[in-house]
């Protein structure tokens, strides 16, 4: 049997990173998660998951600066990113698509089309 | 022993009973509450899970089926505060479960019983807990704590409907709006604002009813929710016999952006009262509509300052069109017109792209940006570039300017 894809969520709210995680974790993926932007750039490095879900609003380093952090280190560039954030002016989410965010998803968000979305950039990725 | 001796060691034995007692009651409570949070701890650990896979689900089962058979009163309440959690971040069909949940665990028929109680911050927390669940089953108590005597209540009586949106929960909402003396019209605008395009149809039916400032409060209200379903109605309010209704349409006419209203503000634009008129001109800016120009233009002559500011404002928006009418107002008779076009193409950082280009190597450019520093110049508004012409940084841009302006290169203003 094929290993379960592994997801990265990394959101500050703790009861956001569960509900996301248990969803995912329904859905057959490998969930790990990270409270912070550090630690979110550390996982990623370290467990190389296939998607990267996280909120702008991460304290340490913001969700930019991950995004940013892991575009430009060669061993996470190629993991697509998904921003999940209440940020929703058009700047904020321009912001993060430019920096290479894959797409993004504003709070309060649909489960089944976050997880539609989810699916679909794990088959673009391939 | 002296009685005196015997009343002081009574007092202190008293006092440090006393004390005693306090301590032990502030610690007793105090490991009361910590096992009180650990117990629910430990039952959110078991309770969270089933709450999220019920969440998460598609199926019809109900949110009892997925939790342990037994459930104590302390976890039910858990299990609220669970749902009301994953409230503020889901939408769709999970918000959809929460409140089918909320209904069936009783949390919504105790929240409508909160409402009735003596203690004002009781009733404004149960409200604040009906409008997360969202139950059609609280409408009618709300709107009936709408009427609450603490202004808080009421408030959040109001934000609770909003949240439940359907059109009962709407109406008194819109009602509110003509009550300023119970109501900031500023908050429940905010909370129609926040219904949205749910709200509008209710707003369109009972727009003749509102007293006047009501109307002016439901006018940016619709102006604010952009539905093009407000449009006739705002066209139909820029011929009302009052100009303050006049100007709020206009506003909002140019916040919804439809171009097909450009005409009927070009009307406006020649409206009586000046403030019709200079958001009207505000709201052409807004549309994008190169029809605008002319009318625009004329605008700029207007006597009133924010009809030309905000004409000028409007063909700055209005992309390279409207810049270059901007740049031939600067040859206008009208003096008036003259000295905004100059001002607006200051603001918009248009006479600087000129001024760079004075030492551009393409001698076209240069022309052309002479030939503009020239209109500026005739337009007799050369004060900020006289200065600038001493004070650039750029001994080009310096030289070049002085030129123009015909000023001497050490930089003497005129």
């Amino acid at each position: 049997m094929a290993d379960p894809i592994a997801i990265l969520v990394a959101d500050s709210d703790a009861v956001v990173r569960r509900f996301v995680g248990a969803l995912l974790a329904h859905s057959g993926y490998q969930v790990h998660e990270a409270a912070d932007g550090e630690t979110a750039v550390r996982q990623a490095a370290a467990l190389k998951p296939r998607l990267v879900i996280l909120d702008v609003l991460l304290p340490g380093r913001d969700g930019y600066e991950v995004i940013n952090a892991l575009k430009a280190d060669p061993a996470t560039t190629r993991i697509p990113v998904m921003a999940l954030s209440v940020k929703d002016r058009e700047e904020d989410v321009v912001k993060a698509l430019n920096l290479g965010a894959e797409d993004y998803v504003i709070k309060p968000f649909s489960t089944q089309e976050l997880l539609a979305r989810i699916r679909k950039i794990l088959a673009r990725s391939g | 022993m002296d009685p005196m001796r015997h009343l002081m060691v009574q007092i202190v034995t008293g006092v440090g009973t006393l004390l005693a007692l306090l301590t032990l009651a502030i610690v007793t409570n105090k490991a009361l509450r910590e096992m009180g949070e650990a117990l629910d701890r430990r039952r959110r650990a078991l309770l969270e899970p089933a709450v999220f896979e019920y969440l998460g689900a598609t199926s019809s089962k109900a949110l009892l089926d997925y939790l342990p058979k037994s459930l104590s009163r302390r976890d039910r309440r858990l299990v609220e505060r669970i749902l009301l959690e994953a409230a503020s971040f889901t939408k769709g069909e999970a918000r959809d479960r929460i409140t089918a949940a909320c209904e069936s665990l009783g949390s919504v028929r105790e929240a409508i019983r909160g409402l009735r109680s003596r203690r004002w911050w009781k009733r404004a927390d149960a409200a604040e807990k009906l409008g997360l669940m969202r139950s059609n089953a609280a409408v009618g108590p709300l709107v009936q704590l709408m009427n609450d005597q603490e202004p808080e209540v009421r408030i959040r009586a109001a934000r609770a409907l909003g949240l439940i949106r359907g059109s009962t929960s709407i109406r008194p909402l819109v009602r509110a709006l003509g009550d300023p003396s119970r109501w900031s019209a500023i908050r429940v605008a905010e909370i129609l604002i926040n219904v949205g395009a749910e709200a509008v149809d209710e707003l369109l039916i009972a727009f003749d009813a509102l007293p006047h400032n009501a109307r002016i409060s439901a006018l940016d209200v619709l102006g604010r929710i952009r539905s093009l379903r407000a449009v006739g109605l705002l066209k139909h309010c820029l011929d009302d016999a009052h100009p303050d209704i006049r100007a709020r349409a206009a506003h909002s006419l140019g916040l919804i952006g439809d171009p097909a209203t450009a005409a009927d503000l070009v009307r406006a634009l020649r409206d009586t009262e000046w403030p019709v008129r200079a958001m009207a001109a505000k709201a052409l800016g807004r549309l994008g509509n190169p029809e605008a120009i002319g009318p625009l233009r004329e605008a700029m002559k207007d006597r009133q300052w924010w009809v030309r500011a905000n004409s000028g404002e409007a063909l700055r928006n209005l992309g390279p069109p409207g810049r270059e009418a901007l740049t031939e107002t600067l040859s206008s008779d009208d003096p008036y017109a003259r000295h905004m076009a100059v001002a607006q193409l200051q603001e918009g950082r248009i006479i600087d792209e000129y001024v760079a280009d004075l030492t551009s190597s393409d001698t076209g450019r240069r022309a052309a940006a002479i030939r503009f520093i020239d209109k500026v110049t005739a337009a007799a508004r050369i004060d900020a570039k006289t200065q600038q012409a001493a004070a650039s940084a750029q001994e080009g841009v310096r030289r070049a300017l002085s030129n123009v302006l015909e000023t001497p290169a050490n930089g003497d203003a005129r």
